[in-house]
């Protein structure tokens, strides 16, 4: 089957409780269609790129689900459209199986896959949690952390020094290179 | 020669992006202009295939109100 992807916009000026009712109102008119949902979640309130019915501000929510049948999505779609709640919505198929979204992950590395592609999010969560294993050791024993930042600045000062020589180098290859155009003439 | 053109490069290419999300505002925000128009791809320099998905990406986004359509400059 197919996996898609839709993204509403609510109104922001709703509380809680009623966002959380009229999500689950969106859910379960979903799954007369008979698809699968695999993510439900609120992605954020963010201000609108242009005012929709004079709303600034929109709270955004994902839905991710597994294709149901094409002539109840249809009227799915229509259900959405008269929604009084939902300020506009999209649809989209996506290539690839969705993963499911823990929320103790946070925004912050979804967002970092999101930015390098999605067929390296493996490796980035592997990376991660390298990360944390090795910030852990660093916390219980201070005198490494002193010894840490004491490398620090020597390690700066390379990069600098790295730069410098590369700043240096394209005017050299530039001033070569006219040189060879004026023999050239 | 007054000055030298730089070498144009597909950003996608260059950092391995295979696939545009369009909920990714801030990476489109780079190949958008001012005024919110699709910049072209003889000044961006992206190749065919990532411009055509590039061009879906920017609007849908701006179907959703995550990018404007219109980006008035304030005068």
């Amino acid at each position: 089957m197919r996996y898609y992807e839709t993204l509403y916009i609510v109104n922001p000026n709703l509380e809680n409780e009623v966002l959380a009712t009229t999500m689950g109102e969106i859910g379960t008119e979903l799954e007369k269609t008979k698809s699968k949902l695999i993510n439900h979640r609120i992605w954020g309130k963010k201000r609108l790129a242009y005012p929709i019915d004079n709303q600034k501000y929109g709270s955004f929510i994902l839905l991710q689900f597994e294709g149901g049948e094409q002539d109840q999505m249809n009227e799915f779609h229509t259900w959405m459209k008269l929604n009084n709640a939902v300020l506009r919505h999209m649809t989209v198929s996506l290539d690839e199986q969705p993963e499911v979204y823990v929320e103790e992950v946070k925004e912050a590395p979804v967002e970092e896959a999101v930015k390098e592609g999605t067929s390296e999010e493996d490796n980035e969560v592997e990376t991660e949690e390298k990360a944390v294993v090795e910030s852990v050791p660093e916390e219980t024993s201070p005198e490494t952390v002193e010894e840490e930042s004491t490398d620090e600045p020597k390690a700066t000062e390379q990069v600098a020094s790295e730069e410098s020589e590369n700043n240096e180098e394209p005017t050299d290859e530039s001033s070569e290179e006219e040189t060879e155009e004026k023999e050239a003439e | 020669m007054a000055f030298q053109s730089r070498k144009k490069f597909c950003y996608f290419k260059e950092n391995g992006i295979t696939d545009i999300d369009y909920k990714d505002v801030k990476l489109l925000r780079r190949f958008v202009n001012d005024q919110g128009k699709i910049m072209p791809r003889r000044i961006t320099g992206s190749s065919a295939k990532m411009h055509r998905k590039l061009v879906r990406a920017i609007k849908r986004s701006r179907s959703i109100a995550l990018m404007p359509y219109v980006e008035r400059s304030s005068d």
